[in-house]
């Protein structure tokens, strides 16, 4: 069984008695890349920021390596093998991207140099820039180098490709993709791209007012969760809300649209039941499942 | 690093510091030089300079004090909420380190930066001063001073950096205002205690400013570690 890198149970988190978390459970295992969505507010910051001690838990645990980060020196210690890249990319306004690197490679023991270097050189960063010189496309891009250069086992990452065109952005995800694949990184990073998601994510997690919604593996949840629709001769009937295994139902005019994931079969055939005039099952994509999750239709 | 982080980040500070204080340095000169001062009282000349010496004095400790986690005014960004803050704190060091590092090095330059106004000032006085009435004089103006760096500390933990200046120049102006109407608060305050005007270099060690103005600041930076330690992010 695969090591579980990321493991939060029961995590509950308020502000001025307004919950941001409730009881969120998340695993993510050694080598995944975790695409983790949810709308503006959701609480992904939070989770974020909780698991790298940025703030404080009010219910719930957090395992990071498969130690409870309970403490100041338990987070330090985890903190080690992490890197982060943060959702608006600010660093330092008074060091240069050189001074910049020097001054976070020592925190760092498994600092790679050939990856910055690497990294470098392909984002074509000029090192002696100072930071508020650069836009916001070459701060992201800084950001990523000091977040892969450390050489950290896994990288949190708020929307790692804010600010990037679309050629570095896609330059970026493959990246990614070949450090989890080369090394083993565990990559757990929240995005409203969903086509970026789907690209490169083999998990996905989807939150939305501070729970989980759907976590699993992305291939299973599309081969899983199927769109079924049906077209009758008048309004819908209620019973279809009813029909167990229904996810999410919409209903328009004659049509009903229902998301079904499990004994997809079994369905249609109770569906057919009550009388549509047509029947169509298809797919779903990432963001169909996202939409009607978050919808809450 | 974190030394190097907290010299880049007050570098400039610094340097604008030893600017004003070279201004100030020669503005006496060129008034002597140029004679402008002809028809001031040289007590009244040196009364202004003393004066002026307990703001620059105040202005220095508040100038170079960092808490070395809110390391840029979050009024220039989101409020609240930016991105270096985020990246030190994903840093694998104790909050505290931070602390200490940044606020230990605010400390060592404005500890030199008082300590070479001090004696500048001893210089420009007019009669001869002795090494011992000096170091009196030099070690009551660095506690006192602490007293305004420790406040400053800690407003640093929870506010960014144009209400951490605005806040300090507001409490030591109503410090100012209430000790002429208390006399136990003008008897302990640091004001006083760095002023040669109220205290001059012949007189008694002033005790009470001096231990008041310690316990203040050891306080007040305790309160600083708490403070960071607690909040959220």
């Amino acid at each position: 069984m695969n090591e579980i890198i990321i493991a939060a149970d029961g995590l509950s988190k308020s502000y001025d008695g307004k919950p941001a978390l409730r009881s969120l459970r998340l695993e993510v295992p050694r080598g995944s890349i975790c695409g983790f969505l949810g709308r503006n507010g959701a609480g992904k910051t939070t989770t974020l920021k909780l698991l790298l001690g940025m703030l404080r838990r009010d219910a719930g645990s957090i395992r990071l390596f498969g130690e409870p980060i309970d403490s100041e020196a338990s987070s330090i210690a985890a903190r080690r093998r992490v890197g982060f890249v943060s959702e608006d990319k600010e660093l330092y306004p008074f060091m240069t991207v050189d001074q910049t690197i020097r001054f976070t490679r020592p925190f760092f023991p498994g600092w790679r140099r050939d990856l910055e270097e690497k990294y470098l050189d392909l984002f074509q960063l000029p090192r002696k820039k100072a930071v508020p010189k650069l836009s916001k496309g070459m701060r992201t891009q800084l950001m990523l180098v000091l977040a892969m250069a450390r050489g950290a086992e896994l990288l949190l990452m708020d929307e790692p490709t804010g600010g990037l065109d679309p050629a570095m952005t896609e330059d970026v995800l493959q990246i990614l993709a070949d450090l989890a694949a080369s090394d083993g990184t565990t990559i757990f990073f929240s995005s409203h791209q969903l086509a970026e998601v789907e690209q490169i994510c083999d998990r996905v997690c989807i939150i939305d007012q501070g729970q989980v919604v759907i976590d699993g593996v992305l291939d299973d949840l599309k081969s899983e969760y199927r769109r079924i629709l049906l077209v009758f001769d008048g309004t819908p009937p209620r019973e279809l809300a009813d029909l167990a295994g229904v996810d999410h139902l919409r209903c328009r005019g004659r049509t009903a649209s229902l998301l079904a994931h499990g004994d997809v079969d079994g369905l249609v055939d109770r569906a057919r039941e009550l009388g549509p005039s047509s029947v169509e099952v298809r797919p779903v994509t990432l963001k169909e499942l996202f939409l009607d999750h978050v919808r809450g239709e | 690093m974190l030394w190097y982080k907290a010299w880049l980040e007050t570098k400039w500070r610094f340097v604008f510091l030893v600017g004003s204080i070279l201004f100030v340095w020669l503005t006496p000169e060129w008034i002597t030089a140029t004679g402008v001062h002809s028809g001031v009282p040289a007590a009244r000349l040196w009364m202004a300079i003393q004066l002026g010496s307990v703001f620059l004095f105040i202005f220095t400790a508040i100038f170079l004090a960092g808490s070395g986690i809110n390391t840029q005014g979050a009024y220039t960004f989101t409020p609240g909420f930016h991105g270096s803050m985020l990246f030190t704190l994903s840093l694998p060091v104790s909050r505290r380190r931070l602390l200490f590092v940044r606020a230990g090095l605010g400390a060592l330059l404005t500890i030199l930066l008082i300590a070479i106004m001090a004696g500048y000032i001893l210089h420009l006085r007019p009669e001869a001063t002795s090494a011992l009435q000096a170091l009196a004089y030099f070690t009551r103006v660095i506690a006192c001073t602490m007293a305004v760096y420790a406040l400053s500390v800690l407003m640093a933990c929870v506010l960014d950096e144009m209400w951490q200046f605005t806040g300090a120049f507001i409490f030591w102006t109503a410090l100012f205002l209430v000790q002429s109407k208390f006399d136990w608060v003008a008897r302990v305050s640091p004001l006083r205690g760095m002023s040669l005007n109220c205290y001059p270099v012949t007189a008694p060690i002033p005790w009470a400013p001096i231990v008041a103005s310690l316990v203040f600041a050891g306080v007040l930076l305790c309160a600083s570690v708490l403070v960071v330690q607690r909040k959220e992010y």
